[in-house]
């Protein structure tokens, strides 16, 4: 399928395209453009429009885009609902949901202001999302000291 | 030049090198080896090796590697600075330094999961780095309240914590200033939030609220303010009263309804009425 959401992407509109092509449709294409013109283009080109208000695949209350995806997808990975929660912080304002989500909001942000090409930005976002996979399921209780790691 | 330190790098030796490469040898290589071959390698690359306990390039005391680049070239970028702390933070394991460094420690955790190769590693790493420097440089202040607000807060903490004596403290003085801007701007505070930027437990501030705000508690001070700024805009005909329940911060006209005559005794209608009245009776 192809979704298609507004352009210049930071957090819910990078980790929705990961969520999706990992969990949900490994050959969803990914389409961004001008906020005003993702409902015409989404007839146009049959995608399915998401998080932006008036589609389905949006934010729910306090809930952000993510979230609806694991929920509407029936997604059982506890590993995702931790990154839910990071992304949700990252992505609503609400850093204190989870501890990485000031520092996912620093790293997108950057990103987003380094990358001007939302393609580019997503493969590199992808990578991003990789490892707060990865870290989530296999590494979260590992600690780093200088001790510890020599 | 060269530089060299031990292989599968997490944060001190992606950040080092993102350092060593954007601000002090654009044409640095790295090279990563197993631990015990850091000193002799060093020697046959010619390569400065860098943290691990020994060599100038290192940590000392509390301060990472990276601080010790920072110190050692002089560099005095206020963006570096703070990047520093979430380095230190996340290398150190002590994810308290700054609020960025958990998350920046998940990913970097994650990517070396990831990329087992650690030239590849650091291409990635570099952009982690890059990113976050023009977050650190351009993008701060723009962070998730787009609220200047919460940096005044700390100010007044910082105040309240300088000021301690005396019968009301400074800080009590300023929050009902800056409550009262938010007031007039937005209507979403939250004591959580509010001691979130204070840096004093929610429970505290609930506590100490009443004792310097007309022995009101949190929410019946916000709520007060609320309603005397929908009666201002009640003295103005051009807003609909759908309206000013949503700029004094009401889900709803008939939440703002059931407040309003709590308050005042009368319903927002009835008395945009009365001050209608008592408007004509005075031209007249």
């Amino acid at each position: 399928m192809k979704w298609i959401t507004r352009e210049r992407p930071k957090i819910d509109r990078i980790a929705c395209p990961w969520l999706i092509r990992n969990f949900v449709d490994h050959k969803a294409k990914f389409i961004y453009v001008p906020k005003e013109d993702v409902f015409a283009k989404a007839e146009e080109l049959d995608a399915i429009p998401y998080d932006i208000p008036g589609a389905e695949y949006s934010h729910e209350g306090e809930f952000c885009t993510f979230d609806y995806i694991i929920r509407r997808h029936q997604l059982a990975d506890p590993a995702l609902d931790q990154i839910a929660l990071i992304v949700r912080g990252a992505d609503t304002d609400r850093f204190d949901l989870a501890p990485q989500a000031a520092g996912l909001w620093a790293i997108s942000a950057g990103l987003s202001h380094n990358i001007k090409d939302d393609h580019e930005q997503l493969v590199l976002g992808m990578k991003i999302y990789d490892a707060l996979y990865s870290w989530a399921r296999y590494v979260h209780n590992e600690k780093h000291t200088w001790s510890s790691k020599i | 030049m060269r530089w060299i330190t031990r292989e599968r790098p997490k944060i001190d030796r992606i950040a080092c090198p993102w350092l060593i490469r954007r601000f002090v040898d654009q044409e640095a290589e790295f090279i990563y080896v197993p631990f015990e071959e850091v000193i002799p390698k060093s020697k046959e690359f010619d390569a400065i090796p860098f943290d691990l306990p020994g060599v100038e390039y290192t940590h000392y005391g509390d301060e990472c590697t990276f601080d010790y680049i920072v110190k050692k070239h002089k560099l005095d970028d206020p963006a570096l600075k703070v990047m520093a702390v979430i380095v230190r933070g996340a290398d150190t394991d002590r994810h308290d330094l700054a609020s960025q460094s958990s998350g920046l420690w998940a990913i970097s955790a994650g990517l070396s999961h990831n990329v087992k190769d650690d030239s590849l590693l650091l291409e990635k790493g570099m952009m982690v780095y890059d990113a976050l420097y023009s977050w650190a440089k351009y993008l701060q202040n723009e962070k998730h309240t787009q609220n200047p607000i919460e940096n005044l807060l700390l100010d007044v903490y910082k105040k309240f914590l300088k000021h301690k004596s005396g019968k009301i403290p400074e800080w009590a003085k300023e929050l009902k200033d800056i409550i009262q801007d938010q007031i007039d701007t937005n209507l979403s505070l939250s004591l959580r939030e509010l001691s979130e930027s204070l840096n004093v437990h929610p429970s505290y501030l609930s506590r100490e609220f009443s004792k310097y705000f007309d022995d009101l508690s949190f929410g019946d001070y916000i709520r007060k303010l609320r309603i005397e700024k929908s009666i201002i805009l009640l003295d103005d005909p051009k807003h609909t009263l759908a309206e000013i329940a949503y700029l004094t911060g009401f889900s709803d006209q008939s939440h703002f309804n059931r407040i309003f005559k709590k308050y005042t005794g009368k319903n927002p209608s009835e008395y945009r009425k009365s001050l209608l009245k008592s408007k004509t009776d005075t031209n007249r």
